[in-house]
Order: C-alpha cells, then structure tokens, then sequence
C-alpha cells in the first residue's frame, strides 16, 4: 500500500490581511483563515493516486491550534490521518526550520513513498519548502506535475507542463511531487466524511513529541534567513478619470493632458 | 397612436437649466449604450437627450417641463435589464439615476435603511453588511441599481426563505408624469390603510412614476451559512427533491437547479469544475445547490444531517459540502456566472424568463429541449428551483442574426404558451420591458391587460413615462415608434 504524504498549510485570506501603515506588520488578528489553495490541489492530486492505486494519506502541517481546522477540511476530502506539529518554539520560523520540523515529525508516522505539497503558499510565496522537503527526505522530485501515469516497482511516471509542451519523466521513490493547479482542481467533500471529519482524531505532536529533535534547529534559532522590514511596494500614481460631462469636452481635455506630458 | 414633441434647442435650455451644463447631454454627447440594455438583439434606440438627476427636486422640474412640451422621458438605472426596459423607444429624454446613489440613513431601532435610487445592489448589500445587518434580496446582477429592482420587482437566489425585493420596500418617494412628488409608503411593518399604489409603483418599470428615495427593510445579519450541493442522475428527480426540502422544515436560504449542460459551459467558462459532472462514477444529469443560514455550526450540521437523510431517500447520487470560504467563493461565482458563461460561448442569446409551478418544472424544460433540438437553436438554462423560476437561453452560434431570430420567435411562441398551459407567468423577476409585452397579453388576457392600460393613463395620460413598455400600446404600429438605430 502506497504510504501518501501531503504537506498543507493555514493561511490568514490574503485579500483581507492589511498592513500596519507605522509598523509594517501585518495585520493578522481577525483575520479569518484559509487551507492554502495550492495546498489542496496537491491534496487532489494525491486522493486521485489513492483513488486509482490504493493507499492512505497522512496530512501534516505546522500551526497554531488553529490550524486543526486546516486537516480537517483535508481530512473530508481525502485524508486518512492527521498531524498537527504546534508549540511555542516552532513560532517564527523560516523554511528551512520548517521543513526540518516538518520532515522529523513525518518520520514519527514511518517513511512515505509519496510527498505532495503546493508549490508556495498564497501568503509567503517563497516557493522553497518542495525543493528543501525534498532535500531532507532524500527524495527525488517532480515539479509542475499535470498529471501521473503510473506508481510501480519502487518507480513514478508522471506528466509536467513546460513552456515549450508536455514533458513525461520517471522518478524514483520516494519522490516529491508539487502540481499544476488547472489539472487537479479540488473536490467538494460529501457530507458523511465532512461530518466525520469533524470528529476525527487529529495527532498532535510539541517540540517534546517528536523524537530527535533539534530544539537549534527549529522556530527562530533554526531559521536562516531574517525579515528586518516589511513594506508595501510603491504605488503608481492613481489614474485620472475624466468626466466633465460631455464626449467632446472630455476628448479636448484628454488631449490636453497628454500634450502638457509631452505624449504626443 | 402617441405623438411626441422633440426636444427644442428651447426646451434643452429649460432641462440645462435644472441639471447644469455638465449633467445635461445633447444628441451628439449621449452615451451610445443609452440606446440599450443586457439585450441588444431587442433592439438599439438612441434617445435625443440625457440627463443626470442628483435630486427628487430636480427630477420634479424635469418632468414637469417634459410633460408641458409632451417629451418622452425613460428612466435609466445601470442599464443591466435583459428585456429592453430601459430603452428609450420613442426617443425623447434618458433621465438617468447613476448619480442618484447615496445611502442617506440607516434606522437601527426599525432595521430600516434610506437611500437614493441609483445605490448599485453590491454596494447596499456591503454598507448593509457593515452594520450587521443584510439587505435579503440577491438578484444575480450585482451591479443593478436597487432602483431599477425595485421598477422589475426583481428577485434572486434568496427569495425561498425571504421573497423578493417588493418584501422589502417600506417607502418611496415618487415624482409622477406631471412633476408632482407623493410619499407612498412608511416605514411600519404592515398596513392596511386603502389602494397599495406602493405595491402598484413597484415592478412598474418606470411607466407610472419615477422613484427618486426609497426606504428598504433590513434583517439582522445571519452568524454563519453552509451550501450542500446534491447531485441526481436526472432533471426529473432533482426537481421533485425540491418540495421534499422545503416540506422536511430545513427552512433553506435558496435552492437553486442547474444541469449538465450549464455546469459544462460553466466549467469550459470558469476554468475550474467546481461543480462536478460526474460523482461516483455516474454523470451526473442535475444537481440542486442548497443553502443553509443559521446561528451555529451545530444548527446547520443537523440542518445538513437532514438534508442528507431525505436525499439518500431520494436516489440522490451524493450531497457534497460547501463550508470553507473558499470553496464558498469558487461556488457561488461559478452559480453567479452562469449567465456571463452563456454569453461568453455565442454571439447573440434571447431569453426568457418564466416562472412555473416547482413540481411543472421537469415538463417545461422538456418541452423547451424538444423545442430547441426542432428549430437548431442550442438551448441553455438555469434557475430558482425553490420558487419555480427557470432562466432558459437560447444561443444563435453561428447562425445570422435574423435567422437566429426566426427560429428564436418560434420557440419563444410555444414556450410562452406552454408555459401558460402549465400555469405559469411571463417572468419571475426580469420583468417585461418591450420585448415581453405581447407574451404578457396573452397570459393575462385583455380584460387584464386593458386593466393595466387603464392605469397606466391615470398616472400618465399623456403616456410621457417609458413609452411602449408592460401594457403601453400607443406605440404600437410603430407610428410613434422610431425604427431602431
């Protein structure tokens, strides 16, 4: 039985979160929460391999509390087990704590044949946890995946979109796998596993649970990178609609603009 | 049959003079899309002047020097109706209420909001929301004005559990054809105090008076929703689900029908199959989107607990969950966008929009199906399963324009009497404009229609207000009537 890994993170909804104009903090609190969309194609695309070869799928993310209802919406549309990895020192870690938390308490739940995740996350955007979750689980990886043939014989065929076509490659296991959004659109769960999801027991593992743990190497001590600002990027100078109320008064005046630009 | 003056350099000066330069626009500076609604195929017809009202006073002047000078005057809201409504057949004046579109007070202790015509629905819906409380009637089209919703009485997903826009018009202030303003209306919760003209102005479409303030009821915002999506095999028995819902007292928010063919343009449109064709490995031929408003999450698990149990019974092939935002979002601009779908697959749509008994639905889509397979049109719909109110569209394709209307005529004919044999109504909520009047005659029968017309001269003797439009008749032989530009 394929032995699936989908990795998934909580995010606060990206079109709400503002900026503290004085900080340039992000405004977090309230700020309603949601699975990160690339997440959930991977989700699909991992339930489409069980659906079609067998196995079963453990979740995992890193979070807060809340991000238990994260798992919970995976679990209702095809997960199998979930691990929450929450405590106090994993906060404020970069990726490369996080895949290090990430992969140590994925080894807790035995090796994996298959690893899925999003290609980034709607909020930070890094795109470098696949690569470096790949690293750390010494698994070959496919990125860009539209679409998987077969998994057999310790092997992966499976399709990627390139600018220039279709590329078909063959990996072996274990093998990361990050996809193409349009080609593994999410399933509405049905409302036995939406129901039974809710009430699905959900592993969660502290800095204590997890066996080998580094404590240097995870949250802030374990990060390699430092965010010393955040702002927002410029603004462009905001258009000008004119509507002095008639077409042809309104066409003098465009002209006008322009020729005091020197664009024309 | 009408005469009408046309509107003098006089005449402008006197309308100039009320709206200022900047707001009045002569022939040559109208905004072409005033000759139009959603419906162009009905027909393009340019006005001889526009302009934009700001007040009640100024649109009293208006009227009174257009019904000295006997000048057509249309009102225009956002311009999104989809039977012609707003087209100014006659010519004449545009009177448009785009800057009309102030929300002016709310009224926490009577849930009550005051606001000028020309607010867009997606603005009232927003404010309101930012009050903690929501304005219930929810039309597709977004960025109607909640003015011209209330001239087409119009309705949407929600008029299940909450009615249409009529149920939540307290007031309007309304100048008549002659420039006098009444106050119809007040804001109580009921009344039974002689003649509703209030019920009489809405869903007039602006042929008895022109609305210039209203006052809209509101309700307390609802804590938290959910949407099941349950498809079925087949439109037969997904719409006799339909009174099996309302009758287990789940007391839904909307329940709206949609087959396979609008679910395939819609995912060809959208790029995202949100709605899933197929479930359990068998097509699915309908499907039925459940909505569900309460104070907990616990209220609309047994809600859904219930769902689930009559739809298994009911040969459903599955009943899937809509909980998480953004599945909410994907879902609901998907259903949203069915009509932008159609749009976006062929050149020229026609549409009808009839309501019919809910148990009458599966015969009429029949009907329409054999009727679009006989005369080569291709045929879309959707709709309003909870009330009986279907949205069919017919696509010309790659036909040419006049064939497309030959053909499209004849549907319209048969489907229109069948829908009369099913008794049914000419429409639901897209009222009936130009385009639908004669099917409006036929359904109710002369003694109803003269009726109207009767009416209709008592408030507008002269026929100054949205000439040719519901029961108007005195452009008919188009000796009033301008061929369309």
């Amino acid at each position: 039985m394929l032995k699936i890994l989908v990795c998934v993170k909580q995010i606060p909804d990206v079109d709400l979160v503002k900026m503290d104009p004085e900080t340039g903090n992000l405004i977090r609190t309230g700020v309603p929460t949601l699975t990160n969309p690339l997440d959930l194609n991977a989700l699909e695309a991992a339930v489409q391999v069980k659906e079609r070869l067998g196995g079963r799928i453990t979740l995992i993310t890193m979070g807060p509390p809340t991000a238990e209802s994260t798992l919970r919406e995976c679990l209702a549309v095809g997960g199998d087990e979930a691990v929450l990895i929450s405590g106090r020192p994993f906060g404020g870690a970069d990726t490369l704590s996080t895949s290090y938390a990430i992969v140590k308490a994925a080894d807790m739940k035995g090796k994996f044949d298959l690893i899925f995740c999003g290609k980034e996350s709607l909020d930070g955007a890094t795109g470098q946890m696949a690569s470096q979750l790949a690293e750390r689980f010494n698994a070959s990886q496919i990125s860009c995946c539209c679409g998987i043939e077969e998994v057999k014989d310790g092997k992966i065929r499976a399709a990627r979109t390139l600018e220039t076509g279709i590329e078909l490659v063959e990996a072996t296991l274990p093998c990361l796998i990050t996809v193409e959004k349009d080609k593994f659109c999410g399933r509405l769960p049905s409302l036995d596993n939406y129901l039974a999801a809710k009430k699905a027991p959900i592993t969660v593992f502290t800095e204590n649970d997890i066996d080998g743990l580094d404590l240097q190497k995870i949250g802030v001590p374990g990060s390699g990178t430092i965010v010393p600002k955040i702002y927002p990027p410029e603004l462009p100078e905001p258009g000008q609609i004119i509507r002095t109320g008639s077409v042809r008064t309104d066409v003098a005046r465009l002209m006008e603009l322009l020729a005091g630009k020197a664009a024309l | 049959m009408a005469t009408y003056n046309k509107i003098t350099p006089e005449i402008a000066a006197q309308l100039r003079a009320v709206v200022g330069e900047r707001r009045f626009f002569g022939k040559d500076d109208v905004d072409p899309n005033y000759s139009h609604d959603e419906m162009p195929i009905y027909g393009r017809y340019m006005p001889d002047a526009a302009v934009d009202a700001e007040t009640t006073e100024e649109v009293s002047a208006i009227m009174k020097i257009c019904s000295a000078n006997k000048i057509p005057v249309t009102c225009r809201g956002a311009g999104t109706g989809l039977v012609g409504g707003c087209v100014p057949l006659a010519g004449g004046l545009v009177l448009c209420t785009r800057r009309m579109n102030k929300i002016l007070a709310y009224d926490m202790d009577n849930l009550a909001v005051r606001l000028q015509p020309g607010v867009l629905l997606k603005d009232l819906a927003a404010d309101a929301l930012t009050h903690g409380l929501m304005y219930p009637p929810d039309p597709g089209e977004k960025t109607a004005t909640v003015g011209g919703n209330i001239s087409t009485n119009a309705g949407g997903m929600r008029a299940v559990k909450y009615g249409v826009t009529r149920d939540y018009v307290l007031a309007l202030t309304v100048v008549l054809a002659d420039g006098r303003v009444i106050e119809l209306g007040k804001s109580v919760c009921k009344t039974s105090s002689g003649y509703s003209l209030l019920h009489l102005m809405i869903g007039s479409e602006g042929t008895l008076g022109i609305i210039t303030e209203m006052t809209m009821k509101l309700i307390p915002s609802p804590i938290c929703d959910v949407s099941c999506l349950v498809p079925f095999r087949d439109v037969e028995s997904c719409i006799k689900f339909v009174p099996k819902i309302k009758l287990a007292n789940l007391d839904p928010q909307s329940i709206e029908f949609m087959d396979a063919d609008i679910v395939a343009s819609s995912a060809a449109f959208t790029g995202s199959p949100i709605f899933p064709e197929r479930v359990k490995n068998e097509d699915v031929g309908a499907s039925v989107l459940v909505t569900f408003v309460g104070s907990g999450e616990d209220e609309l698990d047994q809600k859904m607990i219930r769902l689930g149990r009559i739809a298994k019974e009911a040969d459903a092939l599955d009943v899937l969950v809509v909980a998480t935002s953004s599945n909410k979002k994907s879902v609901w601009a998907a259903r949203s966008g069915f009509l932008t779908a159609i749009e976006a697959d062929t050149k020229l749509i026609d549409e009808m929009d009839v309501v019919v008994p809910v148990d009458k639905i599966p015969a009429f889509l029949i009907h329409i199906r054999s009727l679009g397979e006989e005369n080569g049109i291709r045929i879309r719909n959707f709709g309003h399963a909870g009330d009986g109110n279907l949205h069919i569209y017919c696509c010309s394709d790659d036909l040419e324009e006049d064939e497309f209307k030959r053909r499209v005529k004849i549907i319209m004919d048969k489907a229109y009497a069948k829908c009369a044999e099913l008794e049914g109504q000419v429409s639901g909520e897209h009222s009936i404009g130009h385009a639908k009047m004669v099917y409006l005659r036929e359904s109710v029968g002369e003694d109803v229609f003269g009726l109207m017309g009767e009416i209709k001269k008592v408030f507008d003797p002269d026929c100054i207000l949205n000439p040719g439009k519901v029961c108007d008749v005195s452009l008919t032989g188009r000796e009033g009537r301008r061929q369309p530009c």
